[in-house]
């Protein structure tokens, strides 16, 4: 076993979230470090990267079938009625892997799936990725005629002087021009009836990089950096 | 169905499930329950504590399941973390302590075959955790083994390895530190 040096030690943060994640803390400081998991998104974080490191030794443990009476016993503890208003709200946090330093733009779609839910429409989604990166996330919402994009790992994928432009891409069709897409915040964009329509499960969006102000022709002009079909949620 | 697929319909029923879908909590019980409970009792070591604990991890899921980042986390990851806090907060509640044998460093032996499971965890990640477990002294896997198995506090550690408390929380820091560097960030 080889010595390892002071850089080598892990950071205060790291030793808490480690020790929580390992379960070898006790009363006080175990319930000291759930109240930061709740209430620190870094430290939350730290948290989930350790469950992700230990988890797979869990492959060890060979599975038992539990008796059938403790799904009985679940179901029966379900509310009848369904959540869906406030589901869709708590899975924003879906986002949060996402858009990564996109607080603010999670926030606003929080605001836009909350108030939309209330409407009892169905949003629809669409991970727009490329490059290996999740570049925008958008919410469709067909029946008001919107669509909210959230910059995800965009940056990432910015030329200077170019613009991010949406396009649906109906199946089998053409791609129709939505709007311009900002770097760093949520942007909710008219969809007229006629894109409305066929914003459906079938359907791609796409982002291209364009001069400022957008493609003058109808159709891309420049490089296509992601796409992502929509699905419901 | 192999792991990829089955993955996948994991993470997307927990979706469903963050919208109130209790089909989908059905379809996350189907998935997981024979490995989650697996995992509770051999935290808990009692098969009635394990059964209401396993209640309690799919009504935390229900509740929770709108926290779960699929871009930070796998399903299964997120799943058995929950399972072991849960089992883990049982097993401090009830104030009893079990798993109390001395930790033999030289018997250390596996749970069980290893790798024994391919259905929802990628053999890779399990590989690659073995592969730095294995490059840790026998003590600090020992040590890590009882935590992550039996549930056990540093004290109770400390006492099954017969060793200071202070020594004990070196070895788990000093082979978590390991850990991280071997498995990369």
């Amino acid at each position: 076993m080889s010595d390892i040096d002071e850089n080598d030690e892990l950071s205060g943060d790291e030793v808490l979230a480690a020790e929580y994640a390992l379960g070898v803390l006790t009363g006080i400081e175990r319930a000291a470090a759930e109240r930061r998991i709740a209430r620190d998104r870094s430290f939350a974080d730290l948290v989930v990267a350790w469950n992700e490191r230990l988890s797979p030794w869990a492959a060890e443990i060979v599975e038992v079938t539990p008796p059938p009476q403790v799904w009985e016993r679940i179901a029966a503890a379900l509310p009848v009625e369904p959540q869906r208003r406030v589901g869709l709200w708590q899975s924003l946090a879906l986002w949060r892997g996402l858009a990564a330093g996109g607080v603010l733009a999670a926030a606003c779609l929080a605001a836009f799936l909350y108030f939309g839910a209330l409407d009892q429409s169905a949003p629809m989604i669409a991970a727009i990725e490329g490059g290996g990166h999740r570049i925008f996330v958008a919410t469709v919402d067909a029946k008001r005629g919107t669509i909210a994009v959230v910059p995800a790992d965009y940056a990432a994928n910015a030329t200077p002087g170019r613009v991010p432009e949406l396009w649906l891409i109906p199946a089998g069709g053409k791609p129709l021009p939505v709007g311009l897409l900002s770097a760093d915040r949520t942007v909710v964009l008219a969809l007229p009836p006629a894109l409305a329509e066929k914003a459906d499960p079938h359907a791609v969006l796409a982002v291209s990089l364009e001069p400022p102000g957008g493609s003058t022709t109808g159709r891309p002009t420049g490089p296509v950096i992601g796409s992502g079909g929509l699905t419901n949620l | 169905m192999d792991i990829e697929s089955n993955r996948k319909l994991l993470a997307q029923a927990l979706v469903r499930v963050a919208n109130g879908d209790r089909t989908a909590l059905q379809t996350v019980y189907r998935l997981t329950s024979t490995k989650l409970f697996a995992v509770c009792l051999r935290i808990l070591g009692e098969r009635a504590e394990a059964e209401d604990t396993l209640q309690e991890v799919y009504m935390t899921v229900w509740r929770k399941a709108g926290q779960f980042a699929p871009g930070m986390s796998s399903p299964m990851s997120w799943l058995i973390a929950i399972a072991r806090n849960r089992a883990i907060d049982q097993l401090r509640g009830s104030g009893q302590r079990r798993s109390m044998d001395p930790i033999e460093v030289a018997a250390e032996l596996p749970d069980d075959a290893p790798m024994a499971d391919s259905t929802l965890q990628s053999v890779q990640e399990q590989a690659r955790l073995q592969t730095c477990l294995d490059g840790l002294a026998g003590h600090e896997r020992a040590a890590l083994r009882g935590a992550f198995f039996d549930g056990n506090t540093y004290e109770e550690l400390a006492e099954r390895m017969n060793v200071p408390l202070g020594t004990m929380k070196s070895w788990i820091r000093r082979a978590m530190s390991k850990l991280k560097k071997c498995l990369g960030p």
